[in-house]
């Protein structure tokens, strides 16, 4: 793996996405902007320079609001982007922060008409007795201009945090879901939206679970799945009732008894969750591991990865500290056979499924100098020490890559680290080393 | 705020301090294990209760914090007896930042099952564990479960009321069959969800706050405190109805489905004569 970009951003990124054909990769942050980058075509003159990606457009999606009823700030930053399928010309994109949800389209201008009859060249309106000829306007080339602009304001659904957002493979629908509703949209209706998974109990008081993620299946368009703060995860069937607060699959795996802690609820709260990409299985994310699930076997996951296991001593500290409460998404590659998922100190893992290696690499000033190849890093928990290891307790905490993304065909991921985003690809194999 | 990670700077007293228990927990051996308990309890309690917040607080964050809490109750709770629950309250006092009073009985609803089948307290510590549970539900509320309220002014009406607080409850733990109505604090708390809480201001439990005003000093005895607050609208269950039954003229159902104790006969028929106009 080998670093191709690393770009500054004003502001902590807040989402990662590629679309469907990995050509545009949109980065939202913590002050309601959205970045999109573009590849550059590959050029026949120099290979080498195959594949960077370039800021295509920069616009401010969101603002902080107010709520005056509660007296609380809304915050502008980015909770989720998801790119609709390509039907045309333009891009959209679906943009969400913690209340409303837009709809964006991106489009590029490089041709301008020229040559009007009753306006001149800026615009202004033509005495009409010096037009003595018609002509007709021709279109002439200009330089290459993107614009974007909101085509839907999806406003005023969530009474709570929305936290994910997923477009439906039918392309006209879609699902956003807070902390204790899932609501289904129609993407050109923004005055309506069908509530479909409704947890809130009757009683506040009684709320024990909250909803963490959720999205559709990649090409079943009446299956999504959606997961708890329990670890559960339910996969829910659209034809079996309009409100399907009953599963048509619960995904659950009992507890080990010999770790119960004080903290074994909260480090079993699943943070992220993605089908594969064949959509037969379920990859989930909880503080300590990454499981893959099979999506006809409910009781346990078929695969269970360690992050970082060498936390689990240490997790009063970082429950102190909020870190426990921390929310790392997931990530699968093209072919469904490597997983990425970060972790703390700007480091990210990647597990191969059918090698069943993994291996540790940081984002870090260091390793993004143009060309440069990542070293696989080490974490020490005692034991024979290496050089260039490190130990548990020089961790730095602040350095937490939350949001990854893989390009959907190569093996290229895009890594955000706080206010920066790393791109790094593998240009010589095509499976992780 | 973010430490860095385990690796501690000289920085904060409290700060090190704080550290060195979690970092103790963390070497487990160090720690016993009550200890280790009540070193969470302490933090679940102060976590839930830093509400100042320009932003709402995340709900995902506030429920496993109250699960965490819960389970260490329901812990505590089985290990029974009174001596836990000084252990709570020694432990948390420090950390309670006056976030909510024990509340009195007179003012909550959770003991409504409890009082149901007892109506004289047999013992401090049957009462108590449900006072933690009706201090669990209200930091709950105060954490801003519920959609409407305003968590800031609860939480300046908290830190106000800090001192009474934390003096109520001490004298609360050893008068188990008193009544200390420890008004003004949980006015100041719940007088919030009053005033900005207009579509559950009906179903708020806190509704019987309206009536302190009432001057309730001649219904101190058990009897009529126990039927004083009931709850808003749940299906009766049979030893409530009979319960309901012995105090037939006590209580009248309200539109709302309040009951409130009118102990006074000839006045409630001097207003019914007016309200029927004969």
């Amino acid at each position: 793996m080998s670093c191709v970009g690393s770009i500054s951003l004003s502001d902590i990124i807040s989402t990662v996405e590629f679309n469907q054909t990995g050509e545009l990769l949109a980065t939202g942050d913590k002050g309601g902007r959205v970045v999109i980058f573009q590849r550059e075509p590959e050029s026949k003159n120099e290979p080498n320079c195959q594949g960077e990606y370039n800021v295509y457009s920069t616009f401010q999606s969101h603002e902080p609001e107010f709520d005056y009823l509660k007296s609380l700030e809304i915050e502008e930053k980015i909770n989720k982007i998801r790119w609709l399928p390509q039907q045309n010309a333009a891009h959209f994109l679906l943009s969400t922060n913690d209340k409303t949800i837009k709809l964006w389209k991106v489009s590029e201008r490089d041709k301008r008409p020229e040559g009007y009859n009753l306006k001149d060249e800026e615009g202004r309106l033509k005495d009409l007795s010096t037009v003595t000829s018609l002509q007709v306007p021709v279109l002439k080339p200009m330089d290459l201009m993107v614009e974007v602009s909101p085509r839907r304001i999806f406003a005023n659904a969530h009474t709570y945090h929305v936290n994910s957002i997923s477009v439906n493979s039918d392309c006209e629908t879609y699902m956003s879901a807070d902390d204790l509703r899932i609501n289904l949209w129609h993407l050109a209706i923004t005055d309506r939206s069908f509530n479909i998974v409704d947890i809130k109990p009757a009683n506040m008081e009684d709320l024990t679970e909250v909803i963490t993620a959720a999205e559709f299946h990649p090409y079943h368009c009446n299956l999504f799945v959606y997961s708890s703060s329990k670890g559960t995860l339910r996969l829910c069937d659209m034809r079996a009732s309009a409100l399907c607060d009953k599963h048509s699959k619960l995904f659950e795996e009992p507890e080990d008894p010999s770790n119960r802690s004080f903290f074994s609820e909260i480090i079993s709260s699943i943070s992220d969750v993605k089908f594969s990409h064949s959509g037969r299985y379920l990859l989930t994310r909880d503080y300590l591991t990454v499981k893959v699930w099979d999506l006809n076997m409910e009781n346990k996951p078929i695969e269970t990865y360690q992050v970082h296991d060498y936390l689990r001593s240490k997790l009063c500290s970082l429950y102190e500290n909020d870190c426990i409460f921390d929310k790392f998404e997931c990530a699968w590659n093209g072919t469904d056979s490597v997983i990425m998922t970060g972790a703390y100190n700007n480091f990210f893992r990647m597990f191969d499924r059918n090698t069943k290696r993994d291996v540790t690499l940081e984002a870090s000033r260091e390793s993004s100098k143009p060309r440069a190849v990542l070293k696989p890093r080490r974490v020490c928990t005692g034991g024979k020490r290496r050089k260039d290891d490190i130990s548990v307790d020089s961790l730095d905490f602040t350095k937490k890559i939350l949001h990854t993304a893989w390009h959907p065909a190569e093996n290229i991921i895009a890594i955000a680290a706080t206010n920066n985003l790393y791109i790094f690809q593998d240009k010589v194999n095509s499976e992780v080393h | 705020m973010l430490s860095r990670g385990v690796k501690r700077k000289l920085e904060d007293d409290e700060e090190i301090m704080a550290a060195e228990t979690s970092g103790a927990f963390d070497s487990s051996s160090s720690l016993p294990y009550p200890q280790q308990r009540q070193l969470v309890l302490n933090m679940c309690l102060s976590k839930l209760q830093s509400c100042h917040m320009k932003v709402e607080p995340s709900l995902h964050r506030s429920v496993l914090l109250a699960n965490t809490l819960r389970q260490i109750q329901e812990e505590m709770r089985q290990e029974g007896g009174e001596s836990t629950l000084a252990a709570i309250y020694d432990g948390s006092s420090c950390t309670y930042n006056g976030g909510n009073p024990p509340a009195t009985p007179a003012h909550n609803p959770e003991l409504h099952s409890l009082l149901l089948e007892s109506p004289v307290y047999p013992n401090n510590s049957s009462v108590t564990d449900n006072t933690m549970s009706s201090s669990v539900s209200a930091i709950l509320r105060e954490a801003g479960f519920v959609e409407d309220v305003n968590p800031a002014p609860a939480c300046l009406g908290c830190s106000d009321s800090e001192e009474l607080c934390f003096s109520s409850s001490p004298s609360y733990e050893n008068d188990g069959d008193e009544q200390p109505v420890d008004s003004r604090s949980s006015d100041s708390l719940f007088g919030s969800f009053e005033i900005s809480n207009s579509t559950s201001y009906l179903t708020d439990l806190a509704l019987d706050d309206i009536f302190e005003d009432i001057d309730t000093s001649m219904y101190d005895s058990s009897d009529f405190s126990t039927v004083m607050s009931f709850p808003v609208p749940r299906s009766p269950v049979s030893s409530s109805e009979d319960t309901m039954k012995s105090f037939p003229t006590c209580i009248s159902p309200s539109s709302n489905g309040i009951q409130i104790c009118i102990t006074d006969l000839n006045d409630l028929d001097h207003i019914m004569e007016i309200l029927v106009g004969s």
